[in-house]
């Protein structure tokens, strides 16, 4: 809005309020378009990033006890603890982390995983039953089933019998995929290639839940099956992955058959040592011709 | 699940050799369902041996078929066979280190006592394991004090200083019980410093002449004294430079111990002081620990029991050397155990840029010669840098580009990182050599230039391994 226009709107709003026809001086008009055009000034500088916080570091207890004590005690996990308080509420720092945390979780949830990164990662994309978001979060047992055309797909396009089948899904955060399979599943398969064990054709599962793996398992005629599928995000990461491994896995056979390897990211177990360590469990698998209970790790 | 290991620890000190076994327990204290995090949960001594004099068989030699009849002895008496120890230390500690034999006598016990550990301990080392020993680092993180320890033995005081269970420093004094010796009521040895100090105070005292527990008092009052002076406790006289072991450094002036544990064999007459027969060992130890308990400045200080007094430091090294290495690391069983590798350490500021890792690799490597040959050494680094997969890729190229020496020859690649990253650096390695060399790469370990590092034989279901890190800082 240039001056001229803004210059009319408060004319107009003077005359309103003096009464309609009344006469406006000249000089009431400049003085009040000066005083508003002044008053708005553009800062520079940002609000700070919340989300920037180490929540480890951050003490906020008024006139504490023993602050040092405390402050050693949240070195050990990332807790919201000793956060401080305004009477009965949160302090304005904290909730708008708590706040930021928990969209951060319900994106990883609702989001999709970039299609162009699935094919950077020269995976090929199958899905479940699901055919949107809602209907995966509503209804798991579609969610364990891959799509008629998904299932063809797989037994065309990918190797028969190998001896391990590594696959990836979004599960509950495509966040976790985004952050973490760029280095677990290049661990796995170095680890698996200096164990001279060879792998399938790796895709992308999308709205899958853990159980598709039984599927695959018996599609692709895989001795090993292994997802990697992002875990159910929390208010401390909501880019945490879990690695689930089974030995000839079937559909309908007991959970207790999946070995699982979770807490993957960043701040967690580092993603391409996690890889590495996976593909020594793989190896274990095959040497023992066993999975979850029945293996002792 | 927990898996016990034994580990001993054996000790040859100036005045005395003692043994000892203890069992320590590992147990993975993550869930099932994430990464294994192997870690020693508990440490407990299970043998003591007697305390020998260590049998000399002139000044400059350690009677060494003497000590190895000790060491069998007592081993039959644990019940122990060499083949149960999966791990421990032997040390040669204050002055019999210098001993003419002191290398024929580790060699002797490393056949005899165990696959593992010999090391020959400087006065810092030994000054942190009998802390170690004494639980001064226990009591410092647990009080959340800063703790000194000063083991006082025959001939000299180790003092180590622990803030809030780290340490902080360490000295080591020429003052200890057998500096001053007795035999049958006479004055049968004097060490030089000790003379001079007792001169420089006008107290004058000739090997020969009578012991007097005056005369002695009085020189013993003095020795406290440069402890107080040593702990920051009494002001230091332009002496007390003199009395440190080799020349050594004294603690940092502005250190404020705040507590006090005593250990070696002086240190049962602080905590329990005698009222006669003053010269029962035919030293002046028994005076020393009155002594030592009188003085104004030790008495300032919070005095705290300690966990082991004699056995302090012989504890230490049996109990205390040993880590275990992050639970997913890569190694060719064969190749294990592997002892006594000097460490090659990229330093921090050089591992953030792969030209200097490789640069540095290639200019140190040849420091480690020994006789113009290549020796089997560990490549140390933190990791912290490199942790994506990508980058652990360029980290393992530049780490074969500057070893080319090592991958010609017929020693394995060892890396020691302290980074969780060992498992997929070691991997990466093996895939870049093609499977062709063996490749040993743990983490979980802190290693420095100057140190010494031994790998032992995996447990815990092969997913750790033990090690020893011959240095002056433990991570615990």
């Amino acid at each position: 809005m240039n001056e001229n226009d803004l210059r009319k709107v408060i004319e107009q709003v003077l005359v309103e309020m003096n009464g309609a026809g009344k006469e406006i001086s000249e000089d009431v008009v400049k003085e009040t378009v000066l005083a508003a055009s002044t008053a708005t000034k553009v800062e520079e500088g940002f609000i700070p990033d919340v989300t920037e916080v180490d929540i480890r570091k951050q003490y906020l207890v008024e006139e504490p006890v023993n602050k040092e004590d405390y402050y050693e005690l949240k070195q050990y996990a990332p807790c919201r603890l000793g956060i401080g308080k305004a009477g009965a509420r949160y302090k304005t720092d904290p909730m708008l982390q708590f706040r930021a945390a928990h969209s951060a979780a319900q994106d990883a949830v609702f989001s999709d995983v970039d299609h162009e990164f699935i094919d950077k990662m020269g995976l090929l994309t199958v899905q479940t039953q699901c055919d949107n978001k809602d209907v995966y979060l509503t209804r798991p047992d579609l969610g364990r089933k891959l799509s008629e055309e998904s299932a063809k797909s797989i037994a065309e396009k990918c190797k028969k019998n190998p001896t391990v089948q590594i696959y990836v899904s979004d599960g509950l955060s495509s966040a976790a995929v985004a952050a973490n399979i760029a280095d677990v599943l290049p661990g796995i398969m170095q680890g698996l290639k200096s164990y001279g064990i060879e792998t399938g054709t790796p895709f992308f599962v999308k709205y899958g839940r853990v159980g598709v793996m039984d599927q695959v398992s018996e599609i692709t005629g895989a001795e090993v099956t292994c997802v990697l599928i992002g875990e159910r995000p929390g208010l401390i990461t909501a880019e945490s992955m879990s690695a689930y491994i089974a030995y000839k896995a079937t559909i309908g056979m007991p959970e207790a058959r999946r070995t699982v390897v979770s807490n993957i990211h960043r701040a967690g177990t580092i993603p391409a040592e996690a890889g590495a360590h996976i593909a020594e469990i793989i190896k274990l698998m095959l040497e023992k011709k066993a999975s979850g209970t029945d293996l002792k790790l | 699940m927990q898996e016990i290991i034994i580990s001993v620890g054996i000790d040859i000190g100036t005045s005395t050799t003692q043994l000892i076994f203890s069992r320590i327990t590992i147990e993975n204290l993550a869930s099932s369902y994430t990464v294994p995090r192997i870690s020693i949960v508990n440490k407990e001594v299970i043998y003591r041996s007697e305390i020998y004099f260590t049998p000399l068989k002139s000044l400059t030699e350690i009677d060494a078929n003497e000590i190895e009849r000790i060491v069998k002895q007592e081993y039959k008496n644990a019940g122990i066979t060499p083949e149960m120890l999966k791990t421990g230390a032997v040390i040669i500690t204050g002055e019999t280190a210098r001993k003419k034999n002191a290398d024929e006598v580790l060699k002797k016990l490393s056949n005899l006592a165990g696959d593992f550990v010999v090391a020959t301990a400087g006065p810092d080392l030994e000054s942190v394991l009998s802390a170690k020993g004494a639980g001064s680092d226990k009591l410092s993180k647990e009080e959340k004090l800063t703790v000194a320890n000063l083991d006082i033995g025959g001939g000299t005081t180790n003092i180590a200083v622990f803030k809030k269970g780290i340490i902080a420093a360490t000295s080591c004094l020429d003052i200890g019980g057998r500096l001053i010796k007795i035999e049958d009521g006479k004055i049968s040895y004097i060490y030089p410093k000790i003379k001079e100090l007792a001169q420089s105070n006008q107290i004058h005292i000739e090997v020969g002449e009578k012991a007097e527990v005056d005369k002695l008092e009085q020189i013993c009052t003095l020795m406290a004294e440069q402890l107080s002076m040593a702990i920051n406790r009494s002001t230091r006289t332009n002496q007390h430079a003199g009395i440190y072991t080799n020349e050594g450094k004294p603690l940092p002036e502005e250190l404020e111990i705040q507590g006090l544990t005593f250990s070696g064999g002086v240190a049962d007459y602080v905590y329990h002081p005698a009222d006669d027969d003053w010269f029962r060992y035919g030293d002046i130890g028994v005076l020393l620990g009155k002594a030592i308990l009188k003085n104004d400045g030790i008495k300032k200080v919070q005095q705290f029991q300690a966990v082991e007094t004699i056995r302090a430091t012989v504890v230490g090294a049996g109990t205390h050397t040993t880590e275990v290495s992050g639970s997913t690391i890569t190694y060719e069983r064969e190749r294990l155990p592997i002892k006594n590798m000097p460490v090659l350490k990229i330093p921090e500021e050089e591992e953030m840029d792969l030209e200097a890792v490789t640069a540095s690799l290639i200019k140190q490597i040849p420091l480690f010669y020994t006789e113009g040959k290549l020796e089997q050494l560990v490549i140390a680094l933190s990791g912290n840098f490199h942790t994506s997969f990508a980058s652990v890729q360029e980290l393992a190229e530049a780490i074969l580009k500057g070893s080319q020496e090592i991958v010609k020859s017929e020693f394995p690649i060892v890396i020691a990182v302290e980074n969780d990253i060992g498992k997929v650096l070691g991997n990466a390695i093996k895939v870049m050599l093609e499977c062709r060399k063996d490749v040993v790469c743990i983490d979980g370990i802190h290693a420095g230039s100057g140190d010494y590092l031994d790998i032992g034989e995996p447990i815990a279901n092969g997913r750790v391994v033990p090690v020893v890190t011959k240095t002056l800082i433990f991570n615990s």
